[in-house]
């Protein structure tokens, strides 16, 4: 049975690669950090109580990027055949109000994930959760050749990652590879991500709990895609014969304000009505335009997406709809059922109990 | 005028400090608490400074010093410096090179944000350039973990300038050497191993890759720039360099022959020290620099040598006696 650790496996894509890894058959570890509340709750319907002597295949450990020690046991004691290092302060407009924090656990917890696998002499496969944002002001579409021109110290930190993880491959030989993801989105995506605050908004307006959405630029423009989707091209990026870099992307690109439109029109409501501008939410320096050349890992990978945008929008307000225990229009689980008959299904997008 | 130079303690430091004495500037100097310190540089310095002491994993300490300084110039010149031996240490480097220069930034920011900020970046950012020279449009592509630090660092440091308006410049510093280069450096290991092979005090020195080619300058004209780049009505980023490599052959022939020797009596080539070399050499473009500072290097690479060489003998004679 292959093991595989995943850090950040309680966030968006962590609790789909779990899902993923464990329909395939793997033993999965996975890297909590310990917090004054519990925020398993994307994972729990995978959690089996070993005290009901049922087989246990997800395995959950107490650890901390910020320390290079304990990643080094872990490694040691799991002895994985691969990690996906998913886990970061990964929200770009607070890594301007805590730039060290989020260089310490961006950056500096790649470099000590990398120096714990070589120290360890086990082999293992790396996979380094790096991100479109790295980009920034670079002109579109990007791809694997595009300089990166990083605008958030968010950015800076994975760039810095990523050359270590490149670095590590060179100098060390160590199966280690960058995805270079852009914005995958989807109903565990985190509530203060601006797609889902818009789904968890139009939800809401129609349940008439809430009137209004306060957001910040309409007019950024995303390659936003759908996170399982992209949790497959994770896989097939470490199943490689050889480690190399990867840009995953739609190759569309859409604006905040189309997200709007398209949410909002979807339970027939007019947005304008809605929705109100807040300075806060701007980002001191803006990125304008990502939209991903992912030809790479299309002829490589042979992986490409099965979701596009307006199916994504469809599929994130029925989610929060039925969260909130209205009944959906239901275009997202026929979706689903169309593009993900496998590992992926509706049941597991909407938390239980 | 009061600045602050981190790192007053190193061969930048050091001569910094005695340029901005010189143009009537009170310098503060500050030294990491966390690692011992050589004084050897700065002996002659002491008197003329204030020295404090922090440690870049606390941004608390670096409050502490720009409170009770209150600078107009901050240089940070502080930084483990040996790309090779940054593969033996990765996390303490980046954490020292790279988040170090987050934590001094937002102290900036937070305590003195009209001051001036000087970081010192270095070619190694452009590792292995996909061009040859390389000027302040080349793309980077760093090439080991002391690279990547200093990288993420220039980042920070134009974030900074944009997001928050902050007078902070990069300054990309190609080879600069002098007498005050550290001893484990390979122009210095030359230029004292020639002199102590001409006194007798040794028989031969090992080197590695002799074909190896740097952009080598002359530190004292290189902390001039720095000076300049802060004096600037705008911050902007500049390359510093010569234009012109030599090979690590070239510059044993002349400290030698500096000293009647021929170097290929003395010379052992040892594989371990070799370094990959870069598909395109690193040599700087400093075409900026000349327009907009009227920058240019002003010592030929003969002249630097033989200055080192010189220093070194006089250095073993003073010590002889």
């Amino acid at each position: 049975m292959k093991k595989a650790l995943i850090t950040g496996i309680t966030g968006q894509d962590g609790s789909y690669l779990a899902e993923l890894l464990l329909s395939k058959g793997y033993e999965v570890h996975g890297l909590i950090r310990r917090a004054s509340t519990f925020n398993t709750q994307r994972i729990d319907h995978l959690y089996r109580d070993p005290h009901n002597g049922e087989q246990v295949h997800l395995h959950l450990h107490y650890g901390d990027l910020a320390n290079t020690g304990n990643l080094t046991d872990l490694i040691y004691h799991i002895q994985p055949e691969e990690i996906y290092h998913l886990a970061a302060q990964s929200h770009v407009r607070v890594s301007f109000d805590l730039p060290e924090y989020t260089a310490d656990v961006t950056g500096l917890g790649t470099t000590r994930i990398l120096e714990a696998i070589r120290k360890s002499g086990i082999q293992i496969r790396f996979y380094q959760a790096s991100s479109s944002e790295m980009f920034g002001a670079a002109k579109p579409p990007q791809n694997e050749n595009t300089i990166f021109e990083p605008r958030s110290p968010y950015a800076a930190a994975k760039a810095y990652a990523y050359w270590m993880t490149r670095n590590y491959r060179q100098g060390y030989g160590v199966f280690a590879c960058n995805g270079i993801l852009f914005n995958h989105e989807s109903p565990r995506r985190g509530e203060t991500f601006v797609t889902r605050k818009i789904t968890r908004a139009v939800a809401a307006i129609v349940a008439g709990k809430q009137q209004k959405i306060y957001l910040g630029n309409l007019d950024a423009k995303r390659d936003w895609g759908y996170a399982p989707d992209y949790i497959a091209a994770m896989w097939k990026i470490l199943q490689h014969e050889k480690p190399d870099d990867f840009v995953i992307g739609t190759g569309e690109t859409h604006s905040v304000r189309e997200f709007l439109e398209e949410a909002f029109n979807y339970v027939g409501l007019d947005w304008h009505k809605h929705v109100e501008i807040d300075s806060r939410y701007f980002r001191p320096t803006e990125v304008d335009i990502l939209q991903a050349d992912a030809r790479h890992a299309f002829e490589i990978l042979g992986w490409e997406p099965r979701v596009f945008f307006k199916d994504l929008v469809r599929i994130m307000v029925d989610a929060d709809m039925e969260m909130i225990g209205l009944q959906s229009p239901g275009e997202g689980q026929r979706i689903i059922q169309k593009h993900h008959g496998d590992w992926h299904r509706w049941e597991d997008q909407v938390p239980h109990g | 005028m009061k600045a602050l130079i981190l790192g007053v303690d190193g061969q930048d430091g050091s001569f910094l400090t005695e340029l901005l004495l010189e143009k009537g500037y009170q310098v503060f100097g500050w030294i990491p608490s966390s690692i011992p310190v050589k004084f050897d540089n700065i002996q002659h310095l002491l008197p003329l400074i204030s020295l404090s002491q922090g440690n870049f994993s606390d941004q608390a300490s670096l409050e502490a010093t720009l409170e009770q300084v209150q600078p107009d110039e901050i240089y940070n010149l502080a930084s483990p410096s040996s790309p090779a031996a940054s593969w033996d240490s990765t996390v303490y480097v980046g954490d020292i090179a790279g988040l170090g220069v987050a934590r001094l930034l937002e102290a900036i920011r937070t305590v003195s944000p009209r001051a001036k900020f000087y970081q010192a970046s270095t070619s190694e950012l452009f590792g292995n350039p996909p061009e040859s020279p390389q000027n302040e449009e080349t793309p980077f592509r760093p090439r080991n973990p002391y690279g990547i630090s200093k990288l993420y660092a220039h980042w920070l440091t134009v974030r900074y300038r944009e997001q928050f308006g902050l007078f902070t410049v990069s300054g990309i510093l190609y080879n600069h050497e002098s007498p005050r280069r550290g001893l484990e450096f390979v122009t210095r290991k030359i230029t004292h191993t020639a002199a102590q092979i001409k006194l007798g005090m040794a028989r031969g020195i090992r080197l590695g890759n002799l074909e190896a080619r740097r952009d080598w300058g002359y530190a004292i004209n290189y902390v001039k720039a720095m000076w300049q780049m802060l004096q600037q009505e705008h911050p902007e980023d500049y390359v510093i360099g010569t234009g012109v490599t030599h090979s690590v052959r070239e510059f044993c022939q002349l400290a030698f022959a500096h000293l009647d020797l021929d170097y290929r009596d003395y010379i052992y080539q040892d594989p371990d020290l070799f370094r990959p070399e870069e598909n395109h050499e690193l040599v700087a473009d400093y075409s900026k620099a000349a327009e907009k500072l009227n920058w240019h290097p002003e010592i030929s690479f003969d002249q630097l040598v033989r200055i080192m060489v010189d220093a070194d003998l006089m250095l073993l004679l003073e010590k002889q006696k």
